[in-house]
């Protein structure tokens, strides 16, 4: 550690810090551009000029290695008259379309010439145009616009030092450089939409998110990612009941800064829902196929008659399935539900085996070859088995109802898309061949379909959780939003059906349940579900500085070094 | 043919350049060439020359870099990690043949008609830094030159003056010839290492400095061609000779000059360090029809502009035109005549560097095209009233440690020397606009004299 003296204030920063973070950790905000922690240092937006004693001419502080000793001046009048000049370059060519540009609001352009800006233009020159190099989609998700790039090549360095692809560069020189992809290729790679995150100002957007909503009308939520079992750490964006977007959500341990394209675009499918109320058969069973002998009605008679034929069912032939989807607290309840109470030996999850996901973070706990990886393409595959809910192979229940050598009394599915084997109508089939099946789910597929009772659930945005990644490490998401009345969550489910058996009490909450479940999993001893652990980092304001969220204000690095201890006991 | 030098004097670098076929290898050693590099060869194994021994007779010789920026090339050298210190890393020589500063046209001269002058002194520096292998980056417009040089590394090859094994000495040492694409930027040294490695030519951060990282991560040394030219002739000839040229201990050697612009015999010429430029304008046919003489840029488009007044008792070696608050820089002499129309050379000045910007730092890549546009409203006649004003305070706003290189300094050095020392020029230019808002300033914000050309601007 060196001492460091920032505009009269001392703080200790590590050896290998540079001038820049030392204004960060003493609370300084040196406002910048091309910096970002996990990027190389290149010095070229010349935004976080700083003066420091004994050097003569200004410095760009992120290029100056700090040593014990160190004064640096960051508001002296030299310094601000720098990093005006540098604001004033920067805005003399950039666009004035904050009103159509989907960065206004996280735009750090924007809320530096906010911040500290002129009052006004000194320019009168006609502002620089990029013919054909505006709102063009560069690859499959990102639109570039290269009227609005402010050149500090954080883009170029993504693909070049993070995602190690490379498919970006600068063209052409000096005032007519810009960014484009090299000849003959586009941006794809698997996390080609960081690129737009740490793109400061909207030169870089979605496809997807663009023209969606004003950033500033988007409420954030603490969410994981349902993609993998990596379980990166998402912020939730919403408005009105609807989800806009994930950003990632900065976790040094797991997903870093970054998230893959498959996992960000999964956001909208969290949008579906085709279930209001409770369905149960109208007349005899089974059912007759595509709901044609459903009708709807409420909680009550649908679980009443749930709990009616599991009662009367034998326990041995009641098949209850879990699901990596669901949360670990979920899965807790359907195996004491199910297992305990009900006595069925077949309390079993079944997940797919995914193409392979990879995050890039060499520091991880696991990570391999620069990458955390993941091959189940599910949130909770740890978690289920965690709460106690058994791999489903040939020779369990699952394995003998779809090898046609079992038919249940009762099937009880507790997320109709627990694989994507369901939406094949062959696989319904099989699995209708139960006496009864139950099913809860929010949006239809083949196995929704054959049901005889459907539970109408909110899915991840109506509810709060906690999924265990691949890593072991058991990570909370919050409910973004209250779910339409009448559809409940799987928990509140699990919990109404477990009353009637006397064993559950619906007041219950998913941070009850975990404290029960982290009394009976001793992998989970000591876990509570409040810790940082758990929680991870809240969302930050702006997805190009989501760094901020790594430093807690006005303290030294020496404790925003101390991320909150995330690693994980399950 | 008149002379390109002095009266009396006795030419060293632009010795051999008249000789028919002064570029092939015969000729170059029948004139005594590579008698240094052999000798060396011959005494390494005898101890009799050793790599310090080659760096003390530079140092003893007082030879500062000719590349621009007048770096003592001994001293440069010493900069190179010593073994202990750098393990196992390659020590590399990269001679900077990227000549592109406006105005300058000495080193080309060199490459074309004498290049195993260049060759030899490059095999010595390599010698005296341990390099095992140099490169010559040469800029890429300069197609003749690649040619003329590539034949010339195959003949030493050839000859067996490079190689394995040069001579039975059991020192190693290749030299490649490296094609730029043509940017200026790229003769910045760091600029130059990262082209070299076949990346954009973006001048990097120092520290560190190329001596401790440069190409490949290792130490490298950047000299200019001129100055290992130079090289060789110390050792052919002696530090106590070389000192001989030169108004004093600190400007010492042969020195190239490119003079161009309003003279009657525009070109290179050879002089002793120091000349002073009265001098040389005389050697080069003075002012052009005979005309007054109005400014001199004196070391290139990147060395703030002088008027006649502070050129005349002017000595041009690095010290005598530095106290003329300019710089020698590569010795490209543009003089300009009293027809010249400053704001007119200024803008047009601008426009180069508008366009050789790297764009890596913002001051330099959206300073140096406004600087450009205002020049050119300017000078079209659609200034402003606060133009001039503005334009010194944003080209002051781009230096001084504003960006990574020193490219940003030397765009704004013609800006705003040009308006410190020609504002009436300027002011005249606003004149003549008729621009409403120029028609609208209060003569009180502008002198009487401006007032009152703008009253004829506006009225013819
Ligand atoms: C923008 C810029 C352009 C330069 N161009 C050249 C050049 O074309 N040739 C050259 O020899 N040095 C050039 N230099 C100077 C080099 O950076 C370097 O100082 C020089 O090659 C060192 O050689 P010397 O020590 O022998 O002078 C340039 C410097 C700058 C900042
Ligand atoms: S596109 Fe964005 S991230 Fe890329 S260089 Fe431009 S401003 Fe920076
Ligand atoms: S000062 Fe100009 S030329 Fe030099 S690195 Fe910066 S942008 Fe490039």
């Amino acid at each position: 550690m060196a001492k460091v003296t920032v505009d009269g204030n001392v703080v200790e920063v590590p050896n290998d810090a540079n001038a820049l973070e030392a204004c960060r950790a003493a609370g300084v905000d040196v406002p910048h551009f091309c910096y970002h922690p996990r990027f190389t240092i290149v010095g070229q937006c010349r935004m976080c000029m700083v003066e420091i004693d004994g050097m003569p001419k200004v410095q760009a502080s992120c290029t100056v290695p700090i040593r014990d000793g160190m004064v640096i001046r960051a508001t002296s009048e030299k310094a601000l008259a720098a990093r005006n000049a540098t604001m004033e370059f920067l805005l003399i060519n950039h666009p004035l379309d904050c009103p159509i540009c989907d960065q206004a609001g996280e735009c750090q352009l924007q809320d530096n010439a906010v911040a500290g800006g002129l009052p006004v233009s000194r320019t009168s020159e006609p502002r620089r145009l990029t013919p054909g190099y505006d709102r063009t989609e560069i690859g499959p998700h990102v639109i570039a616009d290269m009227t609005r790039c402010i050149h500090c090549t954080r883009c170029i360095r993504f693909c070049s030092e993070i995602a190690g692809t490379g498919e970006l560069s600068l063209i052409e020189r000096g005032g007519h450089a810009i960014v484009w992809t090299h000849e003959g290729r586009i941006l794809d790679n698997e996390w080609s939409a960081c690129t737009a995150d740490v793109c400061p100002v909207g030169a870089l957007t979605t496809k997807e998110f663009r023209f969606r909503k004003r950033v500033w009308w988007l409420d954030k939520t603490s969410s994981i990612c349902p993609g993998c079992e990596i379980g990166c750490n998402v912020s939730l964006e919403h408005r009105d009941q609807v989800v806009h977007r994930f950003l990632p959500r900065v976790n040094p341990e797991v997903n870093d800064f970054w998230l893959c394209d498959h996992g960000r675009f999964l956001a909208e499918s969290l949008n579906g829902r085709d279930f209001l109320k409770p369905l149960v058969p109208n007349g005899t069973l089974p059912s007759a196929p595509g709901g044609a002998g459903r009708r709807e009605t409420n909680w009550g008679e649908a679980l009443g008659l749930v709990h009616e034929k599991l009662k009367a069912a034998q326990a041995g032939s009641i098949v209850a399935l879990g699901s990596a989807n669901l949360s670990t607290e979920e899965n807790w309840l359907l195996a004491e539900l199910f297992g305990k109470t009900v006595g069925s030996p077949n309390v079993e999850f079944e997940a797919d085996q995914g193409p392979l996901r990879r995050i890039p973070n060499r520091k991880a706990v696991g990570a391999d070859g620069g990458f955390v990886k993941g091959t189940v393409a599910a949130p909770n595959a740890k978690g289920a088995e965690a709460a106690g809910v058994r791999k489903a192979d040939g020779a369990s229940a699952l394995g003998k109802i779809l090898a046609g050598s079992l038919v249940p009394d009762v099937l009880y599915v507790s997320d109709a898309a627990f694989s994507a084997r369901t939406a094949d109508p062959a696989f319904a089939a099989k699995l209708r061949k139960a006496k009864f099946l139950v099913v809860h789910a929010r949006v239809e597929n083949p196995l929704t379909d054959v049901a005889d009772v459907v539970l109408p659930v909110s899915g991840m945005t109506g509810k709060d959780g906690s999924f265990v990644n691949v890593q072991g490490r058991v990570q909370r998401f919050d409910a973004a939003f209250v779910p339409p009345p009448i559809v409940r969550t799987d928990l509140e489910v699990l919990l109404h059906l477990g009353r009637l058996f006397g064993s559950f009490e619906t007041r219950w909450t998913a941070a009850h349940v975990f404290g029960k479940l982290a009394a009976a999993v001793p992998a989970y001893q000591g876990l509570t579900w409040e810790e940082p652990a758990v929680t991870g980092l809240p969302p930050s304001s702006s997805p190009a500085a989501a760094y901020d969220v790594l430093r807690p204000p006005r303290t030294s690095v020496d404790d925003t070094d101390k991320l909150p201890a995330l690693a994980g006991k399950a | 043919m008149s002379e390109m030098w002095p009266a009396g004097y006795v030419p060293v670098l632009l010795a051999r350049i008249s000789r028919p076929d002064s570029p092939a290898i015969d000729g170059y050693l029948a004139d005594g060439g590579y008698a240094s590099w052999k000798k060396v060869l011959a005494g390494i194994a005898t101890g009799e020359w050793t790599p310090s021994k080659v760096t003390d007779l530079v140092k003893a010789s007082g030879l500062r870099g000719r590349g621009g920026a007048g770096f003592p090339c001994g001293l440069k050298w010493t900069f190179v990690p010593p073994k202990e210190k750098r393990g196992n890393k390659p020590v590399y020589l990269l001679c900077n043949a990227d000549e592109s500063e406006p105005g300058t046209f000495k080193d080309r001269v060199l490459i074309e008609k004498d290049p195993h002058q260049i060759l030899e002194g490059m095999m010595l520096a390599s010698f005296a830094l341990g390099v095992r292998h140099a490169y010559l980056y040469i800029r890429g417009e300069m197609v003749h030159g690649a040619e003329v040089l590539n034949a010339a590394v195959d003949e030493a090859y050839a000859k067996g003056l490079l190689g394995k094994n040069v001579q039975g000495s059991g020192l190693d040492l290749d030299l490649t010839i490296h094609r730029g694409g043509g940017a200026y930027i790229c003769g910045e040294e760091t600029a130059l290492i990262e082209s070299l490695e076949g990346k954009r030519g973006h001048p990097r951060i120092k520290p560190p400095f190329p001596a401790v990282s440069g190409v490949w991560a290792s130490p490298t040394v950047v000299n200019n061609v001129e100055t290992l030219c130079c090289v060789k002739h110390i050792l052919d000839r002696g530090p106590d000779w070389f000192r001989t040229y030169g108004r004093n201990e600190k400007n010492t050697g042969p020195k190239l000059f490119c003079i161009s612009g309003h003279v009657e015999r525009p070109g290179v010429y050879e002089a002793p360090m120091g000349i002073p430029f009265l001098e040389l304008l005389a050697l080069a046919g003075g002012v052009k029809g005979g005309r007054k003489l109005k400014a001199v840029i004196p070391g290139g488009s990147s060395a703030p502009m002088l008027t006649a007044e502070e050129v005349q008792s002017m000595p041009l070696d690095f010290d005598g035109v530095a106290a003329a608050k300019s710089m020698l820089g590569s010795a490209a002499i543009i003089v300009m005549d009293e027809t010249t129309d400053i704001p007119k050379a200024v803008a047009n000045i601008s426009k180069f560097y508008a366009h050789e910007s790297c764009g890596q730092c913002t001051p330099c890549r959206e300073g140096t095209p406004w600087l450009n546009k205002m020049l050119k409203r300017v000078v079209n006649g659609q200034g402003k009233r606060q133009d001039l004003d503005l334009l010194v305070q944003v080209a002051s706003q781009m230096g001084n440690g504003m960006t990574i290189c020193v490219f940003s300094d030397a765009a704004i050095a013609p800006v705003l020397s040009g308006i410190a020392k020609f504002r009436p020029e300027f002011e005249a230019c606003l004149a003549k606009a008729a621009s409403p808002d120029f028609a609208l300033t209060a003569p009180s914000d502008v002198t009487e004299k401006v007032a009152g050309r703008m009253a004829e601007g506006i009225h013819s």
